[in-house]
């Protein structure tokens, strides 16, 4: 087996070391040695996106990288989003709009939807449709979802929550 | 102490409903949106080791040899186990019906591609799987029996030798006078119908850690059970141990819809639990492992259908011949998922005679398991298609020929052939609804136009029944007994008011402790926040059964109203001491106990509670000073089935009814759902929006069903869609944003007029785009009798179509 690797991330603003080897994936360094356990792990072969996390302010599939790939880089996960006592936008708008069900999914969804929401605060149905696309529900249908994205959009433009 | 369980919003002591009846937000999001829930793979125990699990690569084979030795020896393995240990320690997993089970390990012969052979716990899941390729297996391939049909023949191998035939069960109901309703019939329709492996696939897989005390002889597993009861009960007689020796704790779960399965799983890791000394072991199944080994796969079956009518349209009888390959073993429940049928055999018409011939075979394949509507799904695409056909041939309109068959509204409480009693319902109401919100006459000009542009649009128009409320009396006839299935709750309110409330279920994803919050909180006159569900394990909740057969929201309902009301009849005993009155003479109201007709003679929950506390010198001699109940909820009146299967089984019968348009491209056989419109009656909502999610939910697995999923093996038992590349679920592409709207027939019998609704259109969607399909399809001359309708499937019915 390959010697064990020093890597150095930043997570959630947080800055990280670590020695790892270099067959972990960067799910299983995010939820195994970092327990930041909100990122789930569906089908292991980057297909349904739940694992989706954001790198350098990509949305990336965490289940099909490796930790060693994400060195130097910086991550947003789930925990990330909102603060103590306020949900952020997005969430509050799943909330509201009743874009969840059993929930396992909504961590990848909710960083899908930041990243298109950061790149396109208006986003078009077509672009909301491709944006979700690349995530798969089986609870909910995706009809409560689109809503929520489309709330959640309206939200930041007019800064409600306080996160404008 | 007897209780009262309301059955009308009404009948709450409350004089304006805030919670119940009105789409609030759920309790349960916030927990989930921070990613905070404590699923399986979340939680980790102090020196918890990991499995990974050995699969047989072959379909059918003896297992000659396993040689463990060097995986024993990978620095890191803590415990390796075999079929020789489950030999040991184990019994053959018991199943529906009886007698066709195996070891959580194969030891002499494995019996499908997937089947667990060994497992390692090591300190880690990657360790672990390194040492799964140092373990040798010495196989002797047999020859598998892949086909249903050549599983019936003399020559077939077999999948259990000792049974000396692939036949696991085999029936004939009849119920009415069935040879005479056919001789007598003007036309008789005969249509026979494929309908192909499918699966839950939920985006959770099936997790556990299991964990051995060796002192105590005891054993302690958390995972995602959708039944923890259930499952421990089984644990217990497959290890050897007394039922209260086995204590599960389900941990909140990424959905389930009956595919969440696990025993094997959890047997494996209890005996390597006790073979690595009590260490606990945590199995996490990837995906991989589901989709091939998992509680994935579900209804692979073969119709033969006929239905009699007369020339009017009536339809006077109905047979379906059924033939179920159930795979390897039963251990997934599949006769129970054969026979739940019977609770709605004939739709929501007024058919009067009815048989139904029903073979269950094994061949070398995955078990078949549960999934959501547990087998109705695929018996409603075939009457709905029948009843189309029906429609077409005697030149009415498939709407008129449902009108004309559908039991009437002042009929209910109605007894259908098969033996199950229907609680309320209005299926025109539902069927009139469904067309003006479609506008049927404009869609069907439309439809005509279009097809004179060369485009081959469809419209499915489908009612169905849900049979909601699940007990286990249904199914005695294919051989699991029982009658009643438990929900109970503990509701207890503390010194300051605030109410707790224990259950026996994990969160799945229905949203049943807001159902819970919300009826305790009118109940009450407290707000949402003052309740917290808190759920217990299976050996400190009261009995309980959780989700399943779209019982839950119902059943727990009844719980949580049942211990209300045990509970207000001691705070009115207390109060009425405090008050100094006598107890008829006080009452619950608003969250206060007050004495009825006396302005200003009240004393808010609190108090009440905290004397009862805190205060037991003011308290009557005969009072229990714990201001906390419990109630155990079964269905009412529920019977034992006849010798040919007929109960009341089901205490609701929710309905629903579809309208779809789709178009056809003829050219690539791809199928797009352009229009989609509901009317649902699942009598009182509890919570509207919850409601909308598990319709709009089960529209998507319905698309699911009918244009993409599938699991496909090759003629030598191998899977071929082992990953989600190949298994295709829906997606925001396919799924339609659909049109809804909700009729409302409360149920005479249930808690606050509710009806089970969990499946919703899982038991709709596949037949209403089945149905539109086939409409578009009419000027070809073929019909689409296999699901999924996958572009393949269409494009060469077309082409041959075409050809000919």
């Amino acid at each position: 087996m390959p010697a064990s690797r020093h890597i150095t991330v930043t997570v959630n603003e947080q800055p990280y070391e670590a020695v790892v080897e270099p067959r972990t994936t960067l799910v299983d360094f995010l939820r195994g040695e970092l327990g930041l356990t909100g990122t789930h792990v569906g089908c292991e072969h980057g297909v349904c996106g739940a694992c989706t996390i954001l790198w350098n302010g990509r949305a990336v599939r965490s289940c099909i990288m490796l930790a060693v790939q994400a060195d130097g880089g910086t991550i947003m996960t789930v925990e990330g989003l909102g603060r103590e006592g306020a949900l952020h936008p997005i969430q509050q708008a799943f909330l509201e709009e009743h874009g969840l069900q059993c929930g396992f999914c909504t961590p990848g969804f909710l960083m899908s939807i930041y990243e298109l929401l950061e790149r396109s605060p208006d986003p078009s149905d077509e672009e909301i449709r491709d944006t979700l696309g690349g995530q798969i529900c089986r609870c909910t249908g995706y009809q409560a979802i689109v809503a929520a994205v489309r709330s959640a959009a309206a939200k930041l433009r007019t800064g409600a929550g306080g996160y404008g | 102490m007897a209780a009262d369980v309301p059955r009308t919003i009404a009948e709450l002591p409350t004089s304006a409903p805030r919670f119940v009846g009105r789409p609030v937000a759920r309790v349960e999001d916030p927990m989930l949106l921070t990613g905070r829930a404590e699923f399986i793979d979340n939680l980790s125990l102090p020196r918890m080791l990991h499995c990974a699990i050995l699969r047989s690569p072959h379909a059918h084979a003896r297992v000659v040899a396993v040689d463990t030795a060097a995986a024993e020896r990978l620095p890191g393995v803590v415990a390796v186990v075999t079929g020789e240990d489950a030999k040991r320690w184990t019994q053959p997993t018991p199943t529906v019906p009886p007698g066709w089970g195996a070891h959580c390990l194969a030891s002499d012969k494995v019996r499908f591609v997937g089947e667990p052979v060994a497992a390692v716990a090591a300190v880690s899941r990657y360790v672990a799987e390194d040492a799964l390729e140092l373990i040798g297996v010495d196989y002797e391939p047999l020859p598998p029996v892949v086909d249903a049909a050549k599983a019936l023949e003399p020559a077939s191998p077999l999948v259990f030798d000792e049974r000396g035939s692939n036949v696991m069960l085999q029936r004939v109901f009849t119920w009415g006078e069935v040879d005479a309703a056919f001789a007598a019939a003007d036309h008789v329709f005969t249509e026979r119908f494929r309908w192909h492996r499918l699966g839950a696939n939920p985006l959770e897989t099936f997790g556990v850690i299991s964990q051995w005390d060796p002192v105590d002889g005891s054993l302690t597993c958390h995972g995602s059970f959708q039944s923890q009861f259930h499952m421990g009960l089984a644990r217990a007689a497959v290890l050897g141990l007394p039922s209260h020796k086995v204590r599960m704790v389900s941990q909140p779960h990424g959905g389930s819809f009956g595919g969440k399965g696990g025993a094997r799983g959890t047997d494996i890791t209890a005996l390597l639990s006790r073979k690595s000394g009590g260490r606990p072991v945590k199995w996490i199944e990837d995906r991989m492992e589901y989709l091939a080994g998992g509680a994935s796969q579900a209804w692979d079956r073969h119709y033969e259908v006929s239905l009699a009518v007369r020339r009017d349209g009536t339809v006077t009888g109905l047979r379906v011949k059924l033939l179920d390959d159930l795979g390897a073993t039963a251990e997934g429940w599949g006769a129970v998922s054969a026979a739940k049928p019977l609770a709605a055999f004939t739709g929501c018409y007024a058919i009067p005679a009815a048989q139904y011939d029903l073979t269950i075979v094994a061949t070398n394949k995955l078990p078949g398991s549960p999934y959501r509507g547990m087998g109705p799904p695929p018996h409603n695409f075939v009457l709905e298609q029948m009843m189309d056909i029906a429609a077409r041939e005697l030149g009415l309109d498939p709407a008129e020929m449902r009108r004309r068959n559908y039991i009437p509204k002042d009929r209910f409480p109605y007894t259908i052939a098969s033996g199950n009693e229907y609680d309320s319902g209005d299926y025109e109401a539902a069927l009139e609804t469904v067309l003006t919100m479609g506008d049927y006459t404009k869609l069907r000009a439309e439809q005509a136009e279009a097809r004179k542009r060369g485009r081959w649009l469809g419209i499915g128009l489908v009612n169905t029944i849900e049979p909601g409320v699940f007990d286990w009396n249904a199914y005695a006839i294919v051989g699991q007994p029982g009658t009643g299935v438990p929900e109970g709750a503990t509701v207890a309110i503390d010194l300051f008011g605030k109410i707790v409330v224990k259950v026996g279920f994990a969160l799945e994803g229905q949203g049943q402790y807001t159902v819970v919050s919300q009826v305790l909180a009118d109940y009450f006159g407290v707000d949402l926040g003052d309740v917290r569900v808190v759920p217990q394990d299976s050996l400190s909740a009261p009995p309980h059964f959780g989700p399943g057969g779209s019982r839950l929201g119902v059943a727990i309902t009844g719980a949580v109203l049942g211990a209300a009301d045990r509970l207000r009849q001691k705070l009115v005993a207390v109060a009425a001491r405090l008050l100094q009155t006598t107890p008829d003479a006080v009452e619950l109201m608003d969250g206060k106990l007050r004495i009825r007709g006396v302005p200003g003679a009240e004393m808010p929950l609190a108090q009440v509670s905290a004397v009862m506390l805190a205060r037991s010198d003011l308290l009557p001699p005969d009072v229990d000073p714990n201001p906390e109940a419990t109630y155990v909820w079964t269905a009412p009146g529920r019977t034992t089935a006849d010798d040919q299967g007929r109960a009341k089984s089901y205490l609701t019968a929710a309905n629903a009814c579809h309208l779809v348009l789709v178009e056809v491209d003829v050219e690539t056989g791809k199928v797009e759902i352009l229009r989609y419109w509901i009317a649902d009656d699942c009598g009182t909502r509890l919570n509207p929006a919850t409601v909308e999610g598990m319709i709009q939910g089960g529209v998507a697995q319905g698309v699911g069903a009918a244009l993409l999923e599938e699991y496909v093996y090759d003629d030598d038992g191998q899977l071929l869609t082992s990953t989600f590349m190949d298994y295709l679920l829906p997606s925001v592409y396919e799924v339609p944003m659909t049109e809804k709207k909700a009729l409302c027939t409360p149920s005479p019998f249930t808690p606050l007029g509710a009806k089970g609704v969990g499946e919703s259109a899982m038991h709709t969607t596949p037949a209403a785009i089945m149905c539109a399909i086939n409409d578009a399809l009419v000027p070809l001359g073929v019909r689409a009798t296999a699901v999924p309708a996958s572009p393949h499937r269409l494009w060469k019915l077309v082409q041959g179509a075409r050809k000919a």
